[in-house]
């Protein structure tokens, strides 16, 4: 797959953080990396799946999906390119899937394997830290937008009192 | 520009008194959300009627009260005036049980405007939410106007939900002349394939040339408060950063003291005010 | 003869019964005449026809939410420092019409009511009290929404002005450089001595006056007199206020723990916006008269301890009691100074005897410095 490893190198190359990566730590990565192609409705992973990847969205748009018994499924989040989903498949700590990952338009990602990522991360703690500190950036910012979606910033109080 | 200029410029009414106008179309925007077209009563006084982006004017029920209300219309459009209005209180709440030819009253233009003119060459992002999105639409209407006068322009907009956003069969037309509009959503059901987010992640999510950047914002003002987060974050400076402030009105002359954060009253010194001004006030709790 | 020769020019003198009949010339000139009188257990300011009428004798004892009229015998109408009741409602009344509604053609107008033509004479005008009138012609006559009810008002308002010789408990004006002498701005200015007014002109109209009542060049002692008086006063008022950086000191301690302290003790009733010469904010409210057709629109006063002042789309704004303190005083002592000039205080100490709590801003305002010099 020598077409799709220089295809996968080309787009990683083209994002900044990777940029910023040595070019050992470039090549780890992309070793256990590869290019997936989804289509619309494709589901990435299901809510609940111990499903073991991670990934960049590199053109498409990726929706969260919590399905509430009751309500339904509802969509709490969508990623775009540049953003990364299912990064809690490298936590230290192994989980369920919290939401489903579902493309909503024809996608291209790179998929990392999440248990060869935390392996590489656990033997070179260089590159183990350069990894965790990008992550903690996504979850800050994910952390903030779901902090704004808590507080429902659009609601009004009072309806019906003052002007 | 003083706001004397302005008012000059924009033929104020007289002194706390309204002038009847009668609503000439109404557009159900949302369910909670209407945008209404006012014409005076006395033509002479809607020909000479002119306001800036940005500007409100006070609308006024009789026997309830006043509102201000962002003017949504484009300058240039003299046939009528818009005001898209958001239901929620007694002035409000009154206007929505009025119906085509119906009176109201109407004061202004009020405020300061949105700074266009000193940002010619710069790229623009607006970034509205919610019922933020009708006082920048005259700024869109002037910008397009003048389009090559400005670089790239970008429009960030939320809303709650999908069927609270605003406007949108205008996206295309925006679209068409050249402006990125980028929209998001706090929350929806599996059948929305747009964004769900928050306005201040789309901000995030921007590639900028931060010295040559103007913002241009309104919304909620937690929404703001973040959008400024990530605009300073991307070292935009602070006196490039345009907020349109909300306070109680009820002279919108600058006169009756009620409208006022810490030295500046937001009906005559703002609603439109740079970030710089507003910065020590802006997150003291409860100011 | 003295080194104040320009001031000398216009040093002019009337005997103690002219006060009488000066009150007399504004009248026969058409005035309705003003000046404080002794209401209710309190000085007031009221109609005054006589100089009997005047708060002859009488003196106040006052002290942080502590009010007290001694009659104390001397001889003098104005030594008696001013009480909750001021000047303000003359320039600017508690309850104005802004607007009544007609019915026209499916429609309506708007009929604004007829400025004010009365012509009034205000007489006992303290030099703090001339400068909150100064500050309030700063914001009700500002471009571009000059207010053409208080212009009117203010147009055919005749002043004349005593120099404070007897500073209250709780004054303190030479702290703001309102007093106790005036400088400008009135039509008179009067010094009681014991035999005589000291009379300085300010205008061509108190020029016109003092000469209808037979002002004459007032004699070196009585201006020794004066002068004496007047540094006495200066150097003893009631209250101090350190007014270095304060603007500064007010915007850059807003989250001062010392708000929490003085929350405790605000009750939030507004006393102290509602007797403060300066204080401008008022609301609109609706008027409408059933079955009368008649409707319309009043200007009525309010202060920033209401409530509902302030708010905005996503709900209140200064909920609580701390905050709204806290605006009022960072407003007074600090944002006005931007919007106006000068500080929004005058150093007239109302709102110090008149809080219940007794709050006093001359004491408050020294926990908040700037941290360079802490």
């Amino acid at each position: 797959m020598n077409v799709s490893k220089t295809e996968l190198i080309k787009e990683l190359q083209a994002i900044p953080w990777f940029q910023e990566l040595s070019s050992h730590h470039f090549d780890t990565l992309v070793d256990m990396a590869r290019l997936v192609e989804v289509e619309m409705g494709e589901e990435l992973y299901r809510e609940g799946d111990r499903q073991d990847n991670m990934y960049i969205v590199l053109a498409g748009r990726i929706a969260s999906d919590i399905n509430v018994p009751g309500r339904g499924r509802r969509r709490i989040h969508t990623s775009e390119p540049m953003d990364v989903v299912g990064w809690s498949g490298i936590t230290p700590v192994l989980r369920q899937r919290t939401a489903s990952a579902i493309a909503i338009m024809p996608s291209r990602l790179a998929a990392f394997d999440a248990k060869a990522l935390r392996a590489a991360c656990e033997a070179d703690h260089d590159l183990g830290y350069v990894v965790m500190r990008r992550l903690a950036n996504v979850v800050a910012a994910r952390l903030m937008v779901t902090r704004l979606q808590l507080v429902d910033m659009f609601s009004h109080p009072a309806e019906g009192s003052t002007p | 520009m003083t706001t004397a200029d302005i008012v000059q410029d924009t033929q104020p009414t007289a002194w706390m008194a309204p002038h009847p106008v009668r609503i000439e179309a109404i557009e159900h925007e949302t369910e909670n959300v209407a945008t209404y077209r006012l014409a005076f009563v006395d033509p002479e006084i809607g020909r000479a009627y002119r306001f800036q982006p940005g500007q409100f004017n006070m609308l006024y029920v009789p026997g309830v009260g006043e509102a201000a209300i962002s003017i949504s219309s484009d300058p240039e459009d003299h046939d009528g005036v818009d005001h898209t209005i958001r239901f929620v209180g007694n002035v409000t709440g009154a206007i929505r049980k009025m119906a085509v030819g119906d009176v109201l009253g109407l004061r202004g233009p009020f405020g300061h405007p949105w700074p266009l003119d000193a940002y010619s060459g710069s790229d623009v992002v607006i970034a509205a939410g919610g019922i933020g999105l009708p006082p920048l639409r005259p700024v869109i209407h002037q910008l397009i106007l003048h389009r090559e006068n400005f670089g790239r322009i970008v429009v960030l907009y939320g809303a709650r939900s999908p069927d609270e956003l605003l406007f949108t069969e205008a996206f295309e037309d925006w679209r068409a002349h050249g402006i990125e509009v980028e929209v998001t959503v706090d929350r929806a059901e599996a059948s929305w394939h747009g964004q769900v987010g928050v306005v201040p992640m789309l901000f995030y999510r921007l590639r900028l040339d931060p010295a040559n950047t103007v913002v241009f914002s309104c919304g909620p003002e937690i929404m703001m408060r973040f959008v400024v987060f990530e605009a300073l974050a991307r070292k935009v400076p602070a006196d490039r950063i345009f907020l349109s402030m909300e306070r109680n009105m009820r002279c919108g002359q600058g006169a009756c003291g009620h409208c006022q954060i810490g030295p500046y009253f937001v009906c005559q010194d703002g609603p439109v005010l740079s970030y710089a001004r507003l910065e020590p006030f802006f997150s003291v709790e409860d100011f | 003869m003295t080194a104040d020769s320009g001031r000398q020019a216009t040093m002019l003198a009337i005997p103690r019964h002219g006060l009488q009949k000066l009150i007399q010339a504004l009248r026969d000139d058409g005035f309705e005449t003003f000046g404080p009188l002794v209401r209710d257990g309190a000085v007031a300011t009221g109609p005054i026809e006589n100089v009997d009428q005047f708060p002859l004798g009488w003196l106040s004892e006052q002290d942080g939410g502590s009010y007290r009229l001694v009659e104390a015998g001397h001889p003098r109408f104005f030594d008696v420092t001013p009480g909750a009741d001021g000047w303000k409602r003359y320039l600017f009344p508690p309850r104005q019409a802004l607007f009544d509604l007609t019915a026209q053609d499916g429609s309506w107008r708007a009929e604004v009511p007829q400025t004010e033509a009365t012509k009034r004479a205000l007489i006992g005008v303290r030099p703090c009290e001339l400068a909150a009138i100064q500050m309030q012609d700063r914001i009700f006559l500002r471009p571009p929404y000059a207010d053409p009810f208080y212009r009117a008002r203010r147009e055919n308002l005749l002043l004349v002005v005593v120099n404070c010789l007897h500073p209250g408990d709780t004054c303190f004006c030479a702290s703001v450089g309102t007093g106790p002498q005036a400088q400008a701005g009135y039509d008179l200015c009067l010094t009681e001595l014991d035999e005589s007014f000291l009379v300085e002109v300010g205008s061509p109209k108190g020029a016109a006056l003092a000469s209808a009542i037979g002002a004459e060049p007032a004699s070196d002692a009585a201006q020794r007199a004066a002068e004496d008086g007047l540094a006495y006063a200066r150097s003893h008022m009631g209250r101090h206020l350190d007014t270095k950086d304060l603007p500064q000191r007010m915007l850059a301690n807003l989250e001062h723990p010392h708000w929490d302290e003085v929350a405790g003790r605000c009750l939030g009733c507004g006393s102290c916006a509602l007797v403060c010469p300066t204080c401008f904010c008022w609301d609109a409210e609706e008027t409408l008269v059933v079955g009368e057709g008649q409707q319309g629109r009043v200007r009525v006063w309010d202060t920033c301890f209401n409530p509902n002042h302030s708010y905005h789309a996503g709900g209140g704004t200064r909920q609580t009691v701390r905050s709204r303190y806290r605006q009022w005083l960072t407003h007074k002592l600090g944002s006005w100074v931007q919007q106006f000039g000068a500080l929004g205080c005058v150093g007239c100490g109302r709102c110090i005897t008149w809080c219940p709590a007794g709050i006093d801003l001359t004491l408050d305002t020294k926990a908040l410095q700037l941290e360079s010099d802490q």
